[in-house]
């Protein structure tokens, strides 16, 4: 009796969740390995085509090429700036991190289309830069800032940024103080505390951070589109220029590209960071 | 912690200084040029005006967006929030390997990319002719159901189970104790799972992209076609600002309403 109503519970979220995500992922990858077809969403042919012609164009191979290099440098400099910043909140006495925090928590919840068109409105030809340059007499014909792969990544990284320094923050604000403490009893001095102690103690928030920053580039087609322009496509835009285009079979293909390139990097930072090694070590 | 050298203090502090002014400046930028009274961007503006905002409710399309948003972000974050918390109720005290795997595909959407989810269900719901608002309302549902499992599952696991067997023991069925001991314990988490979601569905993108119709749209997806095709208009950022100013008001209310603490915990 008790467990027939707690099965219950269970069967709306599961039902919810099998059918309107597993359900419509595995639909995906049956249309990414069938042919394309004129009036059809797909072909009735079974076929790695989509896959094979989309690796071996040098086309996509630029793109995703160029989508890696992009999401390295946002994942480095959120990283670079991000770490400072945390340990930063985490020192802060509890009252005023809770402050900070939601100043980082909130602009995650405005739209991140709303914060791109913030970067056009500093970055556009008319924008703030421009604007002040001019004013201050520096330039005379405005400068183009917007529509490069370098707005992306300063789009991006701030956009993102949030996400890496919470991650940073909670797991060093949750750090017993007493494993620096013992450290620099034994003689390290800060320098080497931070290296042998700190770091590989806060590398769960690392990680955690870098999966964050690194899925969301690979998806942000909005912000891509409007800081990048046509110039600067990455293989987000490839998924949607084929979807205007009616090229189904073709974007799930590239939808799976996506998630294998997703999963395989995920792989390697959980592989290199090793984050479950501290987990549950901490107290 | 005080082991600090200043120099490495000065680092941090100037790196939070710039974090911070790179993290805000934009949307500052946004809400500053909503007040402009000119026809184009000018920074800073000559003055002050609410024409951008008047413009914003003159114009239909802008107007319908804003709430069909609207009407989707209480909508999803409501279905979103019963179907979390009856996951999250029945995992918070199980264990073992199916309870591991479920949790899991509750927590997936979270970090799945969501253009990839927007796809496959724009391929089934053009396969069995789905309508445009139902959906947008389930794929907002699907994105939101994660906040509020994990939220409400947080608010359970902390919860003393004996509390739930002292009901029971005193002659509560199951309904009872449910409705009369767990629901008002956890409430909090409840709560905040149910902003999250709103706040979530309010400003999602990539699924909308694909799922959107014609007459149907939703705000951001507005404001991405009018920057698209028509430029910076300022009615984007009187647009911008109205979705900012929710947020604040969404934010701030919980925060009566809950607490601090509990918001920055439960992400």
């Amino acid at each position: 009796m008790k467990s027939a109503w707690t099965w219950a519970l269970l069967a709306p979220p599961l039902a919810v969740a099998l059918i309107f995500f597993v359900g419509p992922l595995v639909y995906l990858f049956y249309v990414s390995v069938h042919a394309a077809s004129p009036s059809e969403l797909y072909g009735d042919a079974l076929t790695l085509q989509n896959y094979s012609s989309i690796l071996g164009d040098s086309f996509y191979l630029r793109i995703i090429q160029r989508t890696l290099g992009t999401a390295a440098v946002i994942l480095g400099l959120c990283l670079i700036i991000g770490y400072p910043v945390a340990y930063f909140v985490a020192l802060l006495p509890s009252r005023r991190r809770m402050v900070v925090l939601l100043l980082l928590l909130f602009p995650l919840m405005v739209s991140n289309v709303v914060r791109a068109y913030g970067w056009v409105a500093i970055l556009g030809r008319r924008g703030v830069i421009n604007t002040g340059l001019r004013d201050l007499g520096l330039i005379d014909v405005p400068l183009d800032l917007l529509y490069s792969t370098e707005a992306v990544v300063v789009g991006l990284m701030t956009i993102l940024l949030p996400y890496m320094v919470i991650s940073i923050a909670n797991t060093l604000s949750g750090l017993d103080p007493r494993y620096e403490e013992a450290a620099q009893s034994l003689g390290a001095g800060p320098i080497r505390t931070f290296v042998h102690v700190t770091l590989p103690l806060s590398t769960p928030g690392v990680a955690s951070g870098m999966l964050l920053v690194f899925l969301l580039t690979l998806s942000a087609y909005v912000t891509i589109t409007l800081l990048g322009g046509p110039r600067s496509k990455l293989l987000v835009s490839m998924i949607y220029d084929s979807v205007v285009s009616f090229q189904w079979p073709r974007a799930a293909a590239l939808a799976f590209i996506l998630l294998a390139i997703a999963l395989a990097l995920t792989g390697i930072i959980m592989a290199v960071l090793r984050p479950a090694r501290v987990q549950g070590t901490g107290r | 912690m005080k082991l600090a050298l200043s120099p490495g203090r000065a680092l941090r502090g100037s790196a939070t200084g710039l974090a911070f002014l790179l993290i805000l400046a934009p949307i500052g930028v946004v809400v500053v040029a909503a007040f402009s009274p000119t026809d184009y961007f000018e920074f800073p503006p000559p003055g002050l005006s609410l024409r951008w905002f008047v413009e914003f409710f003159r114009l239909d399309n802008m107007r319908n967006a804003f709430v069909l948003s609207l009407e989707l972000a209480l909508l999803s974050a409501t279905v979103a929030t019963v179907l979390g918390t009856l996951g999250a109720l029945f995992l918070a005290r199980r264990h073992g390997v199916i309870a591991g795997l479920m949790q899991s595909l509750f927590l997936a959407p979270l970090v799945f990319p969501t253009i990839i989810l927007g796809l496959a269900l724009l391929l089934l719901y053009k396969t069995v002719g789905m309508p445009v608002f139902p959906g947008l309302l389930l794929a907002h549902c699907v994105i939101g159901m994660p906040y509020c499992f994990r939220t409400v599952l947080a608010s359970v696991q902390a919860l003393d189970p004996s509390l739930e067997e002292a009901g029971q023991s005193l002659g509560a069925g199951p309904a009872r104790t449910l409705f009369l001991i767990t629901l008002p314990l956890i409430w909090h988490g409840v709560l905040s799972g149910w902003l999250f979601a709103f706040v979530v569905s309010f400003g999602e993108l990539n699924t909308a992209l694909f799922l959107s119709g014609p007459g149907l749209t939703t705000l951001p997806i507005e404001i991405f076609s009018y920057l698209q095709f028509q430029g910076s208009q300022l009615v984007i950022a009187a647009a911008s600002t109205l979705q900012i100013a929710l947020i604040i008001v969404m934010v701030a209310g919980i925060e009566r309403v809950v607490g601090l603490g509990r918001i920055i915990r439960s992400r």
